[in-house]
C-alpha cells in the first residue's frame, strides 16, 4: 500500500507549513524531496514518523511500528559500541551479549564495511563511519518505510559518494519505501526514482519528476 | 633517547604531583605549629604534634573504633537511602511532570529548612541514635533528587526520538539512555551527599546526644576542656572524610570502566 497524505495542515506559531497538502508516496520506491532550507521538509518526515502530529488531515498507509530513520546526524548511543547500538534497536534485552540477531548484525556490518570496528565506540569512529552505522541500523530494523533527512549533508564529497554507493547496494537487496529529503539535487538524482520539488512555506509541490533506472548517476 | 626521556617524564608526573601536594600540606601544618607556639596555650590551640598524640591515645581504646564505626554507619545509611530514593524518585520526577509538581514543594521546603531546626524537630519524634541518620537523609535527599531531575531533563532529546522511532521499549530507554545520561549528575550528587552527610551526621550526633558517636566525643572534649582531643577527633573526621571520598571516586571510576564507558570519553 502506498502512503497517502490527504488535506494535511500543520502550523507552528504564526507559520503555516502545510495547508490542505496532498501527496502519494509510491511503495518500494525512493522518493527524493528537494526544496529550500527551512521550508518544512523535515516536518513532513516528522509527521510521517509520528514524531509530530498533523493539525488537520490524514496520513494513511504507515505502520508506525515499522519505520526506520536515517537522521542528519547519526544519533548513536555514545556509551555503547557499534554492535550494541545495533542490538539496541532490535529490542535485545542483554545488549552486551550476542543475541538471536547476531548473524544479521554481522552480515550488515560486512555490507557497510564496518566488520573490524564492531566493538568500537562511536567516538572512536570517523563521521562517515558513524553515518554508515546509522544506515546499517536503519536497514537492520525490520521496517517498511525508511525516512532519510539529509543523511549525507555533513560529509565531504568522496565520503558522500561512497555512502551513496553503499546505500544503493543495500537498497537493491532490500527495496523498502524510502522518503529522502535533501537540498542537494545531485544526491537526490543519484538515488531517487521520483523527485518532488517543494516550494517555500506553505509547502506546495512545484514539480514531480520520474527518473528511470538509467537516469540514476551511480 | 627521546622516547625514554618522554616515558621517564610521564612516570615522574604522579611523583611530582604527590611531592607538590605533600609540600602544600607541610606548609599548612608548619603554619599551624607556628601559630600554636605563638599562642602558647594547648587549651586554646594545641600543636599538630599534640593533636597527633591525641589520635594515637584515642586509638588505644576500643571505643574509639566503635564510635567511628557507628558514625560511619549513620553517614552511609543516610547517604545510601537518600541516593537510592533520590535516583528512583528523581527519575520519576524527571519523566513525569505531575509527579515532579507533587514532589517539588516538599523538596524545596526541606532545602530551605535550617539544619539545626530539622535536627531538633526530628529529635522530638524519634530515638536519639536514629536522628543523625534521618537528618542526613533529609538533608542529602534534595541534593540527589534535584541533580537526578536535572540529569533526566538534560538527556539528549535526539536519542530519545531515535528510540521512539525504532519502537524501543520504555524500560530499555530508561536503562540505555536515561541512566547513562544521569550518571554524571548522580555521581556529583553522591559526592556532595557524602561531604554533606559527614557534617550533618556529626552535628546531629552532638545535638541529639546520640551514643556512641564521634559527635558526642567531640562534645565531651569540649565540655571537659580537652582541646587537644577536640582537635584529634576533628582530625579523625577529616581523615575519614578524605579516605571515603577517595574510595568512592575509585569505585565510581572502576564501575565506569566496566560499564561500557568509551575510553576516549
Amino acid at each position: 500500500m502506498s502512503i497517502i497524505i490527504t488535506d494535511l495542515s500543520k502550523i507552528y506559531g504564526e507559520e503555516t507549513i502545510f495547508e490542505d497538502f496532498n501527496l502519494v508516496f509510491e511503495k518500494h520506491k525512493i522518493t527524493g524531496i528537494l526544496g529550500p532550507s527551512g521550508a518544512g521538509k523535515t516536518t513532513l518526515l516528522n509527521l510521517c514518523s509520528g514524531l509530530d502530529q498533523p493539525d488537520c488531515g490524514t496520513i494513511e498507509g504507515i505502520n508506525f511500528q515499522s519505520i526506520s530513520y536515517i537522521f542528519q546526524e547519526p544519533r548513536l548511543l555514545p556509551w555503547r559500541t557499534v554492535r550494541e547500538n545495533l542490538r539496541f534497536v532490535l529490542n535485545q534485552n542483554a545488549i552486551k551479549k550476542p543475541g538471536p540477531h547476531e548473524a544479521d548484525i554481522d552480515a550488515m556490518l560486512e555490507l557497510v564495511g564496518l566488520t573490524s570496528v564492531g566493538d568500537y565506540y562511536p567516538q572512536e569512529l570517523s563521521g562517515g563511519m558513524r553515518q554508515r552505522v546509522s544506515i546499517a541500523r536503519a536497514f537492520l530494523y525490520p521496517s517498511e518505510l525508511l525516512l532519510m533527512d539529509e543523511p549525507f549533508s555533513s560529509l565531504d564529497c568522496s565520503l558522500k559518494n561512497r555512502l551513496i554507493e553503499d546505500f544503493s547496494k543495500i537498497w537493491e537487496q532490500d527495496k523498502r519505501t524510502v522518503i529522502f529529503v535533501s537540498h542537494n539535487e545531485d544526491e537526490v538524482r543519484r538515488l531517487a526514482d521520483v523527485i518532488l520539488t517543494f516550494s517555500d512555506k506553505p509547502i506546495r509541490i512545484l514539480k514531480k519528476e520520474y527518473l528511470g533506472d538509467n537516469s540514476k548517476k551511480l | 633517547m627521546k622516547i625514554s626521556t618522554f616515558l621517564e617524564n610521564k612516570q615522574d608526573k604522579p611523583l611530582k604531583k604527590l611531592i607538590g601536594k605533600m609540600g602544600v600540606a607541610l606548609f599548612w601544618v608548619l603554619l599551624w605549629a607556628l601559630a600554636a607556639r605563638w599562642v602558647d596555650s594547648p587549651l586554646v590551640l594545641p600543636s599538630p604534634l599534640k593533636t597527633l598524640e591525641g589520635v594515637i591515645v584515642l586509638a588505644g581504646d576500643f571505643e574509639f573504633f566503635v564510635s567511628i564505626g557507628v558514625t560511619l554507619l549513620r553517614v552511609f545509611g543516610g547517604v545510601f537511602i537518600s541516593v537510592l530514593l533520590g535516583l528512583v524518585l528523581g527519575l520519576a520526577g524527571g519523566l513525569n511532570k505531575p509527579f515532579y509538581e507533587i514532589m517539588n514543594p516538599f523538596v524545596s521546603t526541606i532545602k530551605s529548612l535550617p539544619v539545626v531546626s530539622v535536627i531538633i524537630l526530628i529529635n522530638l519524634w524519634i530515638a536519639s541514635g536514629l536522628v543523625p541518620l534521618v537528618v542526613t537523609f533529609l538533608i542529602c535527599f534534595p541534593v540527589t533528587w534535584t541533580n537526578v531531575v536535572q540529569g533526566v531533563r538534560a538527556t539528549d532529546k535526539k536519542l530519545l526520538e531515535m528510540a521512539k522511532i525504532y519502537n524501543v521499549e520504555q524500560t530499555r530507554i530508561i536503562r540505555d539512555i536515561y541512566v547513562p545520561s544521569i550518571k554524571p549528575y548522580a555521581v556529583s550528587a553522591l559526592m556532595n551527599a557524602i561531604g554533606l552527610g559527614w557534617k550533618v551526621t556529626v552535628t546531629a550526633e552532638v545535638l541529639a546526644n546520640a551514643l556512641p558517636s564521634i559527635g558526642m566525643n567531640l562534645y565531651y572534649s569540649k565540655i571537659y576542656l580537652e582541646t587537644d582531643l577536640l582537635f584529634s577527633w576533628t582530625l579523625v573526621i577529616v581523615i575519614c572524610s578524605l579516605v571515603i571520598e577517595k574510595i568512592t571516586l575509585h569505585v565510581i571510576g572502576n564501575s565506569r570502566k566496566g560499564d561500557g564507558q568509551c575510553p576516549l570519553s
